[in-house]
């Protein structure tokens, strides 16, 4: 069983298949077939988890680049819901991509999206919650679902302009860097434009710095706290209490 | 209730399958689309379950591997099955691992009797740790590979008889493998043990891509054949009511269209039913 695995295995690994060719012709149609059934899957699971990158692509470049991260990125496991997190650095080195050089930083966006999508649970914090907490001296804690990033792109107005089908709106984007905040109130995942500051102050969250470092990280970026937070917690970026992992 | 036919769950379905009040509906999902820590999809599953009975479907344990399955990944498949309390739990007679790599399809290997003992192994171990029985799907053939020591039929029936797993029968993948192999798909259906089957699905095929292959291809992205359900009227006539699912996993229609192909097996099944406590009156 091992010996006819590896080679079976090894044969389904190439990419050009030159020895495949000269094998028995039967055995040679199927393993086209279950190499096909197999990268169709993994191309089919980029597709869905990256599809602002592959509208700004177009469906024939997109399924090019699928194809080659693929290959030179196969699947580890069996859960393809959450496949293609290396996309993002694999579209820095792509060289077909090289012209959209903001491509990697929408991947990497919708990345973080993926990643808030199947985040655990936990019940958004409120104001009066935050500031019972403040009040202490303690830090908020995280959301599981949040996520943040800074871009030297519009990453975020691009990727809600696409998730809106808004041509208004894709043609109104100023070409300055963006931070974005991504969270998942009870109403679904949420991307914004997050105010200047708010990343400071959420790394410190992050990091679980005490409460007057993370503070001092929000002025240091010349913003004050108690006006970074309101927005913060309407958008759930905080948890009421620490999750219980599930998975 | 009695559960009778199902329909793979699709998310875009959620609201017309949360309303549907057809006699003995079921769902299914394929389990590793559920292997997350949370989130809406899972709320969606919940949600889902609640309502209607709820089957998991692997697609990844990897069962007829020289190597054994993934702890890792049976633990998460165990935690799933603790929040869903499924209808039935299964996986194919398929390997999907090599050197570290997923291949995300159900490849083939020799029926030795060596390969009947890593399996059971395999077998007994996912039932080990996710607590309840699994139920073994046999595969779609693109080849007949040379070295088999038995049929697949017997494979089967050996592997439930040694480790209490029941038994998936694709009624397509039997079709599929004996068009591509060249066996008598009716007299495979007419041989398979009718005590260990728990589920039965049906699927629709394509033919192969490439004009010079003579392949048909398990798709997924088609109604059930003709010739599918006449095999599984043949199989349902002769082991009873089968929970048994339409499975679409590509070039989805409406829910309605599914709930057609279902209505189709419920009236078959129900039929059989019938015939089942006449017999029984008499």
């Amino acid at each position: 069983m091992l010996a006819f695995q590896r080679r079976f295995g090894a044969a389904l690994a190439m990419s050009a298949d030159p020895d495949v060719r000269l094998m028995d012709g039967a055995l040679a149609r199927a393993l086209a077939v279950h190499r096909n059934t197999s990268t169709k899957a993994a191309r089919d699971a980029l597709a869905a988890n990256y599809p602002v990158v592959r509208a700004l692509c177009g469906d024939g470049a997109f399924d090019g680049c699928a194809a080659a991260y693929v290959r030179s990125h196969p699947s580890r496991e069996a859960r393809l819901n959450a496949f293609g997190e290396d996309f993002d650095t694999f579209l820095r080195g792509y060289e077909p991509a090289r012209g959209v050089a903001y491509l990697p930083d929408i991947a990497r966006l919708e990345r973080l999206l993926t990643e808030s999508l199947f985040a655990a649970d936990a019940e958004p914090a409120g104001a009066a919650q935050i500031a019972q907490m403040i009040a202490v001296g303690a830090l908020p804690h995280l959301h599981p679902a949040t996520r943040f990033e800074s871009f030297s792109s519009p990453a975020v107005s691009i990727v809600l302009a696409h998730q809106a089908l808004d041509e208004a709106a894709f043609g109104a984007i100023g070409w300055t860097p963006e931070d974005a905040l991504i969270t998942r109130p009870v109403d679904g995942i949420r991307s914004a434009v997050a105010a200047p500051g708010a990343l400071a102050f959420l790394q410190a969250c992050k990091a679980g710095a005490d409460l007057s470092a993370a503070v001092m990280a929000a002025d240091q970026a010349g913003a004050d706290f108690s006006v970074l937070l309101p927005p913060l917690i309407e958008a759930g970026a905080f948890a009421s209490t620490s999750p219980a992992r599930n998975c | 209730m009695t559960v009778t036919a199902g329909l793979g769950f699709r998310t875009q379905h959620f609201d017309e399958a949360m309303a549907c009040v057809a006699d003995g509906l079921w769902f299914e999902v394929h389990a590793e689309n559920y292997m997350v820590e949370g989130g809406p999809r899972l709320a969606a599953l919940d949600a889902l379950r609640d309502r209607h009975p709820v089957a998991l479907h692997a697609v990844g344990l990897s069962i007829a591997s020289a190597e054994g399955p993934d702890l890792a990944h049976l633990k998460r498949l165990a935690r799933l099955v603790d929040r869903v309390r499924p209808l039935a739990v299964s996986d194919h007679l398929a390997w999907q691992r090599w050197s570290g790599v997923h291949y995300a399809d159900f490849l083939p290997f020799p029926r030795t009797w060596g390969a009947l003992d890593r399996v059971a192994d395999n077998v007994a171990l996912v039932q080990d740790v996710i607590g309840t029985r699994l139920l073994v799907e046999n595969p779609s053939l693109y080849v007949d590979l040379p070295g088999h020591d038995i049929s697949e039929i017997e494979f089967l029936g050996a592997l439930a008889s040694r480790t209490g797993c029941g038994l998936l029968v694709d009624v397509n993948n039997i079709f599929v493998s004996a068009m591509n192999l060249g066996f008598n798909a009716a007299a495979y259906v007419d041989r398979i043990p009718a005590e260990f089957i728990g589920e039965v699905h049906l699927a629709g095929y394509a033919k192969d891509a490439d004009p010079a292959s003579p392949l048909i291809i398990d798709s997924h992205d088609q109604p059930v054949s003709i010739a599918v359900w006449e095999l599984y009227h043949r199989l349902i006539t002769r082991v009873g009511l089968r929970p048994t699912l339409i499975e679409r996993d590509d070039n989805i229609p409406s829910f309605g269209e599914l709930m057609a192909e279902r209505n189709r097996a419920h009236r078959i099944l129900t039929a059989a039913d019938l015939i089942g406590i006449d017999r029984a009156l008499l």
